[in-house]
């Protein structure tokens, strides 16, 4: 059975249990949300289920059903049920352009998301741009991503407001000297390149530099590198399974340096790969789960109860995408063009990451997600408490 | 200077590890002649099945260390029993793709079993720390040590002095001869795999504990690293694969030092081609090493190629010309366009391995130069793609030779190797130069393929314009391979020594052979960067060279229809089992394996 169907028959079974159950409470007024039914609308995504990213799209898929349950339940879209098709593309662009020809040819989807990296997404920007489709990279913060076309858009996080945020998180907790260690992909280069101009500005000077690849494990030798360059603070621009790996290597070192990470390693993954040594690490984050927001705090919740874990960042977008999405057909149409000019208009969309997002029509990204300063405490994400550090 | 003590002990520490990896694989390549690219996939089993023991049994650390022995031991037999057995007396290459296939089929298991998600593997190993200078070490690190040298001098000692050890290399020398003599073959060759896996699932499992971090997609660093180590050790050396690890961690940590971080694997692999080229047999010459016959060649397993008669394939050339006039399903038209694309890789590949018997790991580097080289001539001087394109065609042709030439000298796995270290090489070149290739940024905005001021953007355009290039290059190819040159070449692919004596000069034939499969591979690569309009370093990485190899060995060595089947049969089989989701690579190598099992000349037969 396909995933098609598999989710076709799992909202369908929703529609029926949802139906009985107002049924039975039959106080409800007229006007209450009634589940969604007919024809259901499809969206694509293009991401990775398989190969080195597949924990990504597993991420993605959690947030996805998460918001699915939400938006049918109070209706659909436009009374009709919203529903996925994912397509593994291994995060592979040869596949990714199939996969995008797939989606545009099939009348059915009215909009794509994905694909998780930019080799991958932007290999298929052409074709969806020709076409047509909108194509949604919510992961996406390569600066020209969305310099594809009219139908090229993204809700990621803009490195231009995150980095200068991480420098100045830097610079308030007291640092001069820092040295930055950054994943060497299209994302942490152009982070990296923010953020030094941002130091700048801030009164750091950045003392080192250095690029590592995704699949690098042993940093020993990179340490001492960044030991003998004498930073007061090590600044990791990481994800969080490689964020964990540098942080337990810089504490088993032997080095007392001070952590200030970005908001990507922000994951209860983090600490558990790196153990120990995640406490003291300063980070900020655009989603955290302790924060007392409406909207975080219904999402959390749910999320919690649904999959009894705590969600992440990739959970967080993907879930806010869908949101978003379903909050533009609603208000708008169901067709592709309608969309696009959609996403353009609507304004103020509730938001766990941006709190209320509005596009940008020009650059078709959202300015101002919002940041919470965070430090780790006995294994635990806690916001920042103002306190300068002395040493670990 | 404490910072030399430093890198020094760094290098060495990473070097362990690697040493491990390397043991096993040296074990098997001495006694199979086989790199066993599946050796990953058991140390990642190692270390998951390591995580299971730990934490659903709370096993303390030698008790887990024995299970996962035992259980990659086992592994190892199933292995040799099940996938690699039934392959004997076929194509020397089967085995080889076999592996391939296998670390497709565990790594996929793995990630479904246990997800994809990286995970904590906790050690009960006591927190005491040892300062060596700046640095220091930990119980773990001295565990690794132990057990990379206590197991290879264990090795060493078995091989030297038991009679199943001479059993051993004697297989390893000459097969046959060991078999004459009464050497059980099949029971040593069981019994290395079960050693040598056992030691690679050990080594995933201390690995995982040291970086407290194991994920399904950690097995192909994990060979690529353990084969350059055990290669620098003088491949089938277990002793000297320990050495080989070590050199090779010094370098990467003084490469480090020297220029950062990003330049550690130019360093190693760098490394790895001065060894082939100066000192192939590695650290410790020891008479010939490993019997420098060719791969292909008198190895190609005695097949009569699949004529299909001029009409049928006459045909089957209009038929594709004329399927977008039938369909316009742009999902068909696009799957087949990256078939055609894949093919004109294929055939530059199979001419170059197949036909003149040089097997090539690096194919995908022709690929990213010709696309880079298309894509620059387009953004910074502006050049139409009807002269980018073939522009970019020699460029490659004269820059994938002259990068080859130094391997001209080598036999056999060494080409391959070889080529797998210039194909990282390359690809390391372009992260690195930033100001040329824009680094991991990447190269934006490429224009779209045009002719004669039309830009060709319709998928039927794009369609046409692929399968001409196929269906050109194959003629060429084709019309090569009947001509004394094509003569020539598979007379030096099955005895150079004896071609040579007939007055081929063996350099100028390789050179012709690379240098037609580089003007085709930069082709495919340059039209690839106009369709993608966008391209990084990771776009043609090394995955994609092995997907080349696999084609090539598919549809038959050497064979110009094979290679063009090969690639249809390998773009399609994946799309096709879209509708399995996270199943359809599992199946993918499941098919590979049995394709291997039951047609391991090819589908059409090797020329």
């Amino acid at each position: 059975m396909s995933l098609f169907q598999t989710l076709k028959l799992r909202s369908l079974a929703k529609s029926v249990f949802l139906a009985t159950g107002l049924a039975a409470l039959g106080a409800m007024p007229a006007f209450a949300q009634t589940a969604a039914s007919g024809e259901p609308v499809t969206i694509g995504v293009s991401g990775p289920l398989t190969g080195q990213n597949a924990q990504y799209g597993a991420q993605w898929k959690k947030g996805f059903d998460l918001a699915l349950d939400e938006v049918n339940a109070k209706g659909g879209v436009k009374g009709r049920p919203l529903q996925y098709v994912f397509e593994d593309s291994q995060a592979d662009p040869r596949q990714t352009v199939a996969i995008a020809q797939k989606f545009v040819s099939d009348p059915k989807i009215v909009v794509e998301l994905g694909d998780f990296s930019s080799t991958a997404s932007m290999a298929a920007s052409p074709i969806y741009q020709r076409a047509g489709l909108v194509q949604f990279g919510f992961t996406n913060s390569h600066p020209n991503f969305t310099k594809g076309g009219d139908f090229i858009w993204s809700n990621s996080v803009s490195q231009a407001d995150e980095q200068p945020r991480l420098a100045k998180y830097a610079a308030d907790l007291g640092f001069k000297r820092v040295a930055v260690l950054y994943l060497n992909t299209d994302w942490g280069r152009q982070s990296q390149k923010i953020f030094s101009e941002a130091a700048k500005g801030d009164g750091l000077e950045v003392v080192a530099s250095e690029a590592y690849q995704p699949d690098e494990k042993d940093f020993r030798s990179t340490l001492v590198r960044v030991r003998d360059a004498k930073p007061d603070a090590i600044v990791l621009i990481s994800y969080y399974a490689d964020g964990a790996l540098i942080t337990r290597q810089i504490r088993t070192v032997g080095l007392t340096t001070p952590i200030v990470a970005s908001g990507s390693i922000y994951s209860p993954k983090f600490i558990e790969l790196a153990g120990d040594a995640a406490n003291g690490v300063f980070t900020e984050t655009n989603f955290f789960p302790g924060e007392n927001r409406p909207d975080v705090q219904t999402f959390v919740t749910k999320f919690r109860a649904k999959y009894n874990e705590e969600p992440d960042d990739f959970n967080a977008v993907a879930y806010d995408t869908i949101i978003l999405l379903a909050n533009v057909m609603n208000q708008y149409d169901l067709d592709r063009t309608a969309i696009r000019d959609g996403l353009a208009h609507i304004k103020d969309v509730p938001s766990v990451i941006y709190g209320k997002a509005t596009f940008d029509p020009e650059t078709r990204r959202v300015p101002g997600a919002r940041a919470v300063y965070l430090v780790v405490k006995n294994g635990q994400y806690t916001p920042w408490d103002g306190k300068k550090p002395s040493a670990i | 200077m404490t910072s030399f003590i430093d890198y020094t002990v760094n290098g060495l520490v990473i070097g362990n590890i690697y040493a491990l990896l390397a043991v096993g694989l040296a074990l098997i390549f001495g006694v199979a002649n086989l790199i066993n690219f599946a050796h990953g996939s058991v140390y990642t089993i190692g270390a998951y099945v390591g995580w299971a023991a730990i934490t659903f049994l709370h096993t303390p650390l030698p008790v887990t260390m024995a299970i996962v022995a035992v259980v990659c031991a086992f592994l190892g037999v199933a292995i040799e029993r099940i996938a690699l057995r039934p392959l004997q007396g076929k194509a020397r290459i089967a085995p080889l793709l076999a592996t391939i296939g296998l670390s497709f089929v565990l790594d996929q298991l793995v990630q479904l079993v246990c997800s994809p998600d990286p995970r904590a593997v906790p050690s009960d190993l006591p927190d005491w720390r040892v300062s060596v200078g700046g640095v220091s070490l930990g119980a773990m690190d001295f565990l690794i040590a132990a057990v990379g040298i206590v197991s290879a001098a264990l090795l060493y000692g078995f091989l030297r002095f038991t009679k199943l050890g001479f059993a051993v290399r004697a297989t390893a020398q000459d097969r046959e001869a060991a078999l004459q003599m009464g050497v059980n073959v099949n029971a040593v060759n069981s019994a290395v795999f079960a050693i040598a896996s056992a030691l690679g699932g050990l080594g995933g499992l201390l690995v995982g504990m040291y970086y407290n971090h194991i994920d399904p997609a950690m097995s192909f660093q994990a060979t690529l690293k353990g084969v350059v180590a055990q290669v620098i050790g003088g491949v089938g050396n277990v002793p000297g694969a320990i050495l080989g690890g070590a050199l090779l961690g010094l370098t990467e940590s003084y490469g480090i030092a020297l220029f950062g971080t990003s330049y550690r694997n130019l360093f190693a692999f760098a490394l790895l081609i001065v060894f082939l080229l100066w000192a192939p047999n590695g650290l410790f010459r020891t008479g010939s090493g490993v019997s420098a016959e060719p791969l292909v060649g008198t190895f190609v397993a005695p097949s009569r190629p699949i004529r299909l008669p001029r009409w049928a394939v006459a045909s089957m050339a209009i038929a594709a010309f004329a399927l977008p006039l039938v369909t316009s399903a742009p999902y068909l038209l696009q799957t087949l366009t990256n078939a055609w694309l894949a093919a004109v890789l294929a055939l530059s590949l199979t001419l170059v391995a197949g036909t003149a018997g040089q097997i090539s790991l690096g194919q995908a580097a022709l690929l990213a130069i010709g696309g880079y080289a298309s894509a620059l001539l387009a953004l910074d001087l502006g050049a139409p793609a009807i002269i980018s394109v073939p522009a970019a065609a020699l460029i490659t042709a004269a820059l994938g030779t002259l990068l080859v030439f130094p391997a001209f000298r080598l036999r056999g796995h060494y080409i391959a190797i070889a080529t797998l270290a210039i194909g990282e090489i390359v690809s390391l070149v372009i992260l690195n130069w930033e100001g040329l290739t824009g680094g991991a940024m990447g190269l934006t905005g490429i224009p779209p393929l045009s002719f004669v001021g039309r830009d060709l953007d319709s998928n039927r355009a794009i369609y046409w314009t692929c399968l001409i290039v196929v269906v050109i290059v194959a003629l060429l190819q084709n019309r090569l391979l009947g001509s004394h040159l094509g003569r020539t070449l598979r007379a030096m692919r099955e005895d150079e020594v004896a071609a040579q004596s007939y007055g081929v000069s063996l350099d100028r034939y390789k050179a012709l052979a690379f240098a037609f499969g580089g003007f085709a591979a930069g082709v495919a690569g340059a039209i690839t960067a106009h369709l993608y309009s966008y391209l990084n370093n990771q776009t043609f990485d090394s995955q994609l060279s092995l997907l080349a190899l696999t084609m090539v060995i598919l549809g038959g060595m050497g064979n110009v229809l094979g290679a063009i089947v090969g690639a249809v049969v390998l773009v399609g089989l994946p799309e096709l089992f879209r509708v399995a989701a996270e199943y359809r690579i599992l199946i993918y190598g499941i098919v590979l394996l049995l394709l291997v099992r039951f047609r391991p000349q090819g589908l059409l037969g090797t020329v």
